[in-house]
């Protein structure tokens, strides 16, 4: 295979990219775990980083987090098969369904962060 | 309609001269809508240079044989229209991600092997006496596997798989296909004997899911919805009590 083998087709360049989208996240996530151990020092100990380019760089890792998610839920039809009654749920069901989780689950997560933070 | 040409550029490759592949090109007419790229190779070969080679039989999309790169997308050449194409050029070329033998031929060996490795049969723990009768299945139970019985091993989703390009130790769609089509049947008895090469490194655990497998597949079977599947099956074997049950 040439090194340059997912430059053939969109299909692949759309799938490295999918790829690629968890080292920014993986990069901000090891940020956010030294923030919360230093959090545990005390509020003196916590200066979140605020500079114009981090806040670029947590934009660009939430859009990457979304596509991400975006496509991994997309395929949840694909991988998940349940059946009711004996019969196959329809993979867009379960792709709604599985939309409708993370829209819920995001709410209660924002839900529990901002009463804490109160 | 009759003076219409196109050009087709077509891997040559002799081991015993070549040092490696080369693209011929070849000017043929064009002189029917409904003539595929099989089509085009045979005219070479009859009326311009006999010695190309290429695998072909059944001339008709169900025999598998005549997969081959056609302007880089993995095709069955029996499938695959001129007028698509015309008036550029097409180049035809072996199915990438295997050895090649000649021209458009490639060592299939790797392949067979695989497919053998996860028992693509029904496999019962005592069989039934024919005089017993048959086994009946219900519609539902025949269309729990029924899309991946279509696979006729054309290889065309091995030749689209970058995971089997970079390793081809991994087992590969179709061979994991056809074990789930067994494993599906409710006559197979056999998940045991495939677990061992499915769920290994090597098996379902290798594909990183770029879903091009499922794209090229001219019989549309989703080898990669079996492969993603048979990770969640196994997982659940693991973590579920009484998940590793027959």
């Amino acid at each position: 295979m040439p090194a340059n083998w997912w430059t053939r087709n969109r299909r692949y360049f759309l799938y490295v990219v999918r790829e690629f989208t968890v080292v920014p996240i993986a990069a901000w996530l090891l940020w956010m775990l030294l923030e919360i151990k230093r959090a545990d020092g005390g509020p003196a100990h916590y200066y979140p980083p605020s500079s114009t380019a981090f806040v670029v760089f947590s934009v660009i890792v939430l859009l990457f987090s979304l596509y991400h998610s975006f496509t991994f839920l997309s395929l949840a039809g694909v991988i998940i098969h349940v059946k009711v009654l004996d019969r196959p749920v329809p993979s867009r069901l379960i792709v709604l369904s599985q939309f409708a989780l993370w829209a819920v689950a995001s709410v209660v997560v924002g839900f529990v962060l901002i009463w804490f933070a109160r | 309609m009759a003076d219409k040409r196109i050009t087709i550029q077509t891997t040559r490759y002799d081991p015993d001269k070549d040092e490696k592949p080369r693209l011929q090109s070849y000017e043929i007419p064009f002189y029917d809508d409904s003539m595929v790229v099989l089509d085009a190779l045979n005219y070479i070969k009859s009326n311009v240079d006999g010695s190309l080679s290429y695998r072909w039989s059944c001339r008709m999309g169900i025999c598998g044989s005549c997969g081959m790169m056609v302007n880089g997308t993995p095709k069955l050449s029996c499938s695959a229209f001129l007028r698509d194409y015309w008036p550029r050029p097409i180049v035809v070329e072996p199915l990438n991600n295997f050895p090649v033998i000649r021209d458009l031929v490639i060592d299939m060996d790797d392949f067979m092997q695989k497919l053998k490795s996860i028992r693509p049969w029904i496999i019962r723990k005592q069989e039934i006496p024919l005089g017993a009768g048959a086994h009946y299945q219900t519609n539902e139970q025949i269309d729990d596997f029924r899309q991946f019985s279509e696979c006729i091993n054309c290889m065309l989703c091995y030749a689209a798989c970058p995971v089997y390009g970079l390793n081809n130790e991994f087992l590969g769609p179709a061979a994991i296909a056809l074990a789930r089509r067994y494993n599906l049947d409710s006559r197979d008895q056999g998940l045991k004997q495939r677990l061992p090469v499915i769920a290994d490194n090597e098996g379902v655990w290798e594909c990183s899911f770029v879903g091009e497998c499922s794209v090229v597949c001219p019989k549309g079977v989703d080898p990669a919805k079996a492969i993603q599947q048979t990770k969640l099956d196994t997982t659940m074997r693991f973590v579920l009590p009484y998940g590793n049950r027959d």
